[in-house]
C-alpha cells in the first residue's frame, strides 16, 4: 500500500517519513492547530486501538504550521482553526479542506466575578478599553484585565472579526499563545476577561452568557449547534489532493458517528 | 577518539626518521581538523544570519528599517496592520537588565561561597544542587512562574495581574544563575593557590584576599560567566512568554517593574506557530528575529571588547602565556582599578538581594545607603567589613537554595502521587491525561545523546584549537566571537533555522536527526567556552615540561593537558545535557510530535519528547495538572540521573589530580 507522500519524487520518501509503510506498519503525521489537536489525538488513539498496523503521529504548532506542513509535504494532514488565506491557497494549490467539527468561542471571566452576562457591544468596549472597570457593567469595583490570544492565532482573528468587527483591541491586552494559557490566566486573575475555544471551557473559569436581542445565550454546545450562540467557526483538516490510504480512512473515521462522538466528548460541536 | 587509538597502535617497530615524518603529517592533519571544528561556529552563525536576513528582508523593504525599529505599535493583524517593534525592544532590554540585577550578585556571591567559604561537605552538596537548577527545563520554570510566581506578585503588590516585567526578570534571573555560578566558580577555583597564600602571608584578611586578589584574578572567567548568563536570559522564550503578559506596551513610568511587558523572543514564541507562511506578518517575525540577533550581537561584541581590554592590560607586549602573567598583574596599575571597583560589586550584590526580597523601592534605598557606606568605608575596621561581606555571600547562596527548594518542592509534592510503573512504561492516553510517557522519555534520551555526540567532538576540537594552537589574533577573535554570538542566539531562532534549513531545505522532514543537529548547534558554544576555560587552567609549565621531554604537540594535549582539564570539560557537558534535555523551542518545529505509537526506528522519523509533552499538557490540555507535574518530575529525575553519573566521574578525576 502506497500512501500519498510516496507517489511524489523519490527524495520525498526520505523527507516525508510520515507516510511510509515499513514492516507492515502504516504511518501518517497530523500537525497544526492546537484547537483541533484534542480531536485529532483522541480520534487517533481510538482508531489505532482498532487497527494494530496504524501509527498516527499527532503534533501541535499552530494553524500556520499546519497549513505549511501540508503544503511543503512534511505532514500528511494539516489542522487549522481558520480558513486558508489567499496567500496560502496561491502558494500551495491543490490543498483539500475537510471540516471535521465546529467550535464556539466562549468569553470567560474569573469565577469570583459577579458579572454573568454581557452584550457583544459591551465586550467590544471592554476589549477596546472604553470600559476599564467591572463596576461599569454591573460588577465589582475592579480594574478589568484584558487577556487575549497572540496575533497569529486563528481564535484571535475569529474573535476580532466577529466581536471587535475587525477593529483593534487595546494594546494593554495581555497575550497568551494557547487556549490553556488564557484559561490559566483568567482562573488566577480576579479582574480578568478572556476568550477561549468552547472545548476548553471548565469550572476553573466562568463562561459569560451573551445578550443577543434581549435573549441570554449560554455558551454551550447545544446553543452553538442551534446557531443561537453567535460566535462559532469550523475546524479544518487539510490534505494535499483528496485524502488517500490511511489518511482517508482516518478522516472517514472522524466523520463517522463514532468519530463525531469523540468530537462531542472533547467538548466541540459535531457536524450536522 | 580514533586518533588516540591510532597513536597507541604506532609501535616502536617504525624507524625513528619515518616516525618523525609521520608525526609531523599527523600533527598538521590534527591541527586542520581542530581548525575546522573551531571555524564551524562561525560558519553556523553566518548561515543563521544570512537565512534570517533573507526571510526578514521583505518587511524592511516594505516598512523601512527605521519605521520598523522605532514604530510604537505592534499589531500585525490589526486594521491597518502595524509593524512597530520599539516596545518589544524596550521590553527585551528591561527584562534582561532586571534578570541581571538579580542573577549577577546572587551568582557571584554563590560562586564565592562555594569556592572560598564552604566547608568541603557543604560544597559537595551545594555544587551539584546548583547544577541541578540548570536542569530544570524552561517550560517548567514558565509553568511554575505562571502558577506560583505571578499569583504571588499579584497578591503581594496588589496589582490587577501578576504577569509583569518583575515576574519575567525573576524567572530569567533564576534561570541564568546556574550558568553564572558554575562558570564563575570554575574561574575562581582556578586562581593559583600561591596567590591566595601570598596575600594571606602579607597580612591581608580573607575578605581582602578575595576582593583584591582572587576576584580580580578570576575576572575574565567571571565576565565569561556573565555573558553566558546574559545570553541565556536574552534568548529565553518559553518561560518569558508564559509570565510577562505579552502586552506590547512600554512600562509607564519606564521603571515600573509591575507593568506587563513583551519581549522579542516572546513575540516569536507565541506568533510563529500560527502565522501564515509567506505573509507580511511572517516576514515581520523574521525581522523581529534579525533585530533580536543584532541586539545579542551588540551585547556580545561589547562584552568581548571589555574582555579583550582586560586581557590586553594583563598582557605585557609579546607575552603570550597567560599563566605566567599573574605576577605581572600584581604589580600593574590595573589592580588598583579593580580594587576600587570591588566595593561597588558588593553594593550591586546587596541591591540585587533587596530587589529580589522586597522590590524596587527598597533596592534603590539600599543602593544609596551602601553607596554612602562605601565612600566612608575607610573608617570601618576590616574585620567588620569581612563580617558584612561574608554575611552577604552566605545570604546569596541561601536565597539560591531556598528558590531551588521551593521549585523542587512544588514539583515533587504535586507530581509524586502520579508516578507509577505504568506511567513510565506506557504510551499516553486521552491526550496525556491518562496512560504514561514512555515514548517521550525515550525520545528525549535519543535527542540528547545525538546532540551531545555531535556537539562534544566539535566543541572539544574548537576549544583545543583556540587554547593550544593559536596566539590571540584575528582568527581566534573571530572564532570566539562566533561562538559567543551562537551562545547569544535565542533558542527559538535555532528552531526556526532548523526548520527552514534541515527540515525543508535538506529535506530531512520533521525528524530525530533534525532535532539532534539543532540542539547540538545550541549547546556547542557552552561546550567550547567551558572547555576553553578548563584547558586554560592547566599551567603552562606542565605543557613545557611535556614538550621538553620530546612529546609531540598532540601527545602533550591528549595525555598531559586534557586529563587534568577533564572536570571542567565535564561540567560544560553537564550544563549542555541539562539544557538540551529541557529545551522546547528548538525541537518544536524540527523533531517532535505530540504522540506516536511506536518508537522511532530511524533518524528520519519524528519523536516524542518530555519537554514538548509537558508544554502541550501545560498549555493545551485542561485537567491534566497531575500528569503535568508528574512529567516535570520525571524530566527532573532523568536529568538528576545524568548529572549524578557525570558528577561521580568528575569527583573521580578531581581525586586523582595533583599538580
Amino acid at each position: 500500500m502506497c500512501l500519498c507522500g510516496c507517489t511524489q519524487a523519490p527524495a520525498d520518501v526520505h523527507g516525508n517519513p510520515a507516510s511510509t509503510t515499513t514492516g507492515g506498519i502504516r504511518s501518517i503525521t497530523v500537525t497544526g492547530s492546537t484547537t483541533v489537536l484534542p480531536i485529532a489525538q483522541s480520534a487517533a488513539e481510538t482508531y489505532m486501538d482498532d487497527h494494530a498496523d496504524a501509527d498516527i503521529k499527532v503534533s501541535g504548532g499552530g494553524s500556520g504550521v499546519g497549513v505549511q506542513a501540508i503544503g511543503e509535504g512534511t505532514a500528511d494532514i494539516g489542522m487549522s482553526s481558520r480558513e486558508l488565506t489567499t496567500d496560502e491557497t496561491s502558494e500551495y494549490p491543490g490543498l483539500v479542506v475537510t471540516t471535521v467539527a465546529g467550535d464556539g468561542i466562549a468569553v470567560v471571566v474569573n469565577p469570583a466575578n459577579t458579572v454573568n452576562s454581557l452584550t457583544l457591544a459591551q465586550i467590544k468596549d471592554i476589549y477596546q478599553a472604553r470600559i476599564t472597570n467591572w463596576k461599569e457593567v454591573g460588577g465589582p469595583d475592579k480594574v478589568i484585565v484584558l487577556i487575549g490570544r497572540d496575533s497569529a492565532s486563528g481564535t484571535r482573528s475569529f474573535f476580532t472579526e466577529m466581536v471587535l468587527e475587525k477593529e483593534n483591541a487595546a494594546p494593554t491586552m495581555l497575550e497568551q499563545n494557547s487556549n490553556g494559557g488564557v484559561l490559566q490566566s483568567v482562573a488566577q486573575t480576579p479582574g480578568a476577561i478572556g476568550y477561549i475555544s468552547i472545548g476548553y471551557l471548565d469550572n476553573t473559569v466562568k463562561g459569560l452568557d451573551l445578550l443577543v436581542d434581549g435573549n441570554q445565550i449560554t455558551p454551550t454546545v447545544a446553543n452553538v449547534k442551534s446557531g443561537q450562540y453567535p460566535v462559532s467557526r469550523p475546524l479544518l483538516m487539510i490534505t494535499r489532493g483528496a485524502p488517500q490510504g490511511l489518511s482517508k480512512s482516518y478522516l472517514d473515521f472522524i466523520l463517522s458517528p463514532d468519530g463525531q462522538k469523540i468530537v462531542a466528548d472533547q467538548g466541540y460541536i459535531t457536524l450536522n | 577518539m580514533e586518533v588516540n587509538a591510532a597513536e597507541g597502535a604506532k609501535g616502536s617497530d617504525i624507524p625513528a626518521g619515518k616516525t618523525r615524518g609521520m608525526l609531523r603529517v599527523k600533527e598538521s592533519i590534527l591541527k586542520s581538523i581542530w581548525f575546522l571544528c573551531a571555524i564551524f561556529a562561525v560558519v553556523t552563525i553566518f548561515f543563521i544570519l544570512v537565512f534570517l536576513f533573507w526571510d526578514g528582508y521583505p518587511i524592511f523593504a516594505q516598512v523601512g528599517v527605521w519605521n520598523f525599529i522605532t514604530g510604537m505599535t505592534w499589531n500585525p493583524t490589526g486594521n491597518p496592520p502595524m509593524y512597530g517593534i520599539f516596545p518589544l525592544i524596550v521590553g527585551t532590554v528591561l527584562v534582561t537588565i532586571g534578570a541581571m540585577v538579580i542573577s549577577i550578585p546572587l551568582g557571584i556571591g554563590s560562586a564565592l561561597y562555594i569556592s572560598e567559604l564552604a566547608p568541603a561537605g557543604v560544597k559537595a552538596v551545594v555544587k551539584p544542587a546548583i547544577e541541578l537548577l540548570a536542569g530544570i527545563p524552561s517550560v517548567v520554570f514558565g509553568f511554575f512562574g505562571l502558577v506560583v510566581l505571578t499569583s504571588w506578585i499579584q497578591v503581594t503588590f496588589d496589582v490587577p495581574t501578576g504577569q509583569t516585567w518583575l515576574a519575567g526578570s525573576i524567572l530569567l534571573g533564576i534561570m541564568a544563575l546556574p550558568t553564572i555560578i558554575s562558570v564563575s566558580e570554575d574561574a575562581i577555583s582556578s586562581v593559583p593557590r600561591e596567590f591566595k597564600e601570598g596575600s594571606l602571608a602579607v597580612g591581608a584578611n580573607h575578605w581582602q584576599t578575595i576582593s583584591r586578589v582572587i576576584v580580580p584574578g578570576a575576572l575574565s572567567g567571571i565576565t565569561a560567566a556573565i555573558i553566558l548568563g546574559m545570553g541565556r536570559a536574552l534568548g529565553e522564550t518559553m518561560a518569558v512568554l508564559m509570565v510577562t503578559g505579552n502586552a506590547a506596551i512600554i512600562p509607564s513610568p519606564i521603571w515600573n517593574v509591575l507593568s506587563p511587558i513583551r519581549t522579542l523572543t516572546g513575540t516569536l514564541g507565541i506568533e510563529m506557530g500560527e502565522v501564515a507562511i509567506g505573509s507580511t506578518h511572517f516576514h515581520a517575525l523574521f525581522g523581529v528575529a534579525v533585530v533580536l540577533l543584532v541586539i545579542t550581537l551588540g551585547v556580545n561584541l561589547m562584552a568581548t571588547a571589555i574582555l579583550g581590554r582586560i586581557r590586553e592590560r594583563q598582557m605585557p607586549t609579546g607575552e603570550k602565556k597567560k599563566n605566567l602573567l599573574f605576577c605581572a598583574i600584581a604589580r600593574s596599575g590595573w589592580m588598583g582599578g579593580v580594587r576600587n571597583a570591588t566595593p561597588w560589586i558588593g553594593a550591586v550584590l546587596l541591591t540585587g538581594l533587596m530587589f529580589l526580597l522586597s522590590g524596587a523601592g527598597a533596592a534603590v534605598l539600599t543602593l544609596g545607603m551602601t553607596g554612602g557606606v562605601i565612600t566612608t568605608r575607610r573608617r570601618i575596621p576590616p574585620r567588620l567589613v569581612q563580617k558584612i561581606a561574608f554575611a552577604l555571600i552566605a545570604l546569596s547562596i541561601v536565597v539560591v537554595l531556598v528558590v531551588l527548594g521551593i521549585i523542587l518542592w512544588d514539583i515533587v509534592s504535586k507530581g509524586i502521587g502520579y508516578i507509577s510503573w505504568d506511567f513510565l512504561t506506557q504510551s499516553p492516553r486521552d491526550l496525556g491525561r491518562a496512560g504514561g510517557i514512555f515514548p517521550a522519555l525515550v525520545g528525549t534520551l535519543y535527542l540528547v545523546i545525538g546532540a551531545i555526540a555531535i556537539a562534544l567532538p566539535l566543541g572539544l576540537g574548537a576549544a583545543v584549537y583556540l587554547t593550544e594552537y593559536t596566539r590571540e589574533g584575528k582568527i581566534t577573535r573571530m572564532i570566539r566571537t562566533g561562538a559567543d554570538l551562537l551562545n547569544g542566539t535565542p533558542s527559538i531562532v535555532f528552531g526556526l533555522f532548523g526548520f527552514a534549513f534541515l527540515v525543508l531545505y535538506l529535506n530531512f522532514g520533521v525528524s530525530l536527526i533534525a532535532g539532534q543537529i539543532t540542539l547540538a548547534l545550541m549547546v556547542l558554544p557552552t561546550i567550547i567556552r567551558t572547555t576553553e576555560e578548563a584547558l586554560k587552567t592547566v599551567p603552562c609549565s606542565v605543557r613545557e615540561g611535556s614538550l621538553a621531554l620530546g612529546a609531540t604537540k598532540w601527545q602533550t594535549i591528549s595525555r598531559v593537558v586534557i586529563p587534568p582539564a577533564m572536570p571542567g570539560i565535564i561540567t560544560g557537558t553537564i550544563l549542555s545535557i541539562g539544557r538540551a534535555a529541557g529545551e522546547t523551542a528548538p525541537i518544536l518545529f524540527t523533531a517532535v510530535v505530540f504522540s506516536q505509537r511506536f518508537l522511532p526506528t530511524s533518524l528520519f522519523e519524528p519523536v516524542m519528547a518530555l519537554p514538548y509533552h509537558l508544554y502541550i499538557l501545560a498549555t493545551n490540555v485542561p485537567g491534566a495538572q497531575g500528569y503535568q507535574y508528574a512529567t516535570a518530575l520525571v524530566l527532573l529525575m532523568l536529568v538528576i540521573a545524568i548529572y549524578s553519573v557525570a558528577i561521580v566521574i568528575r569527583y573521580h578525576y578531581q581525586k586523582t589530580l595533583h599538580w
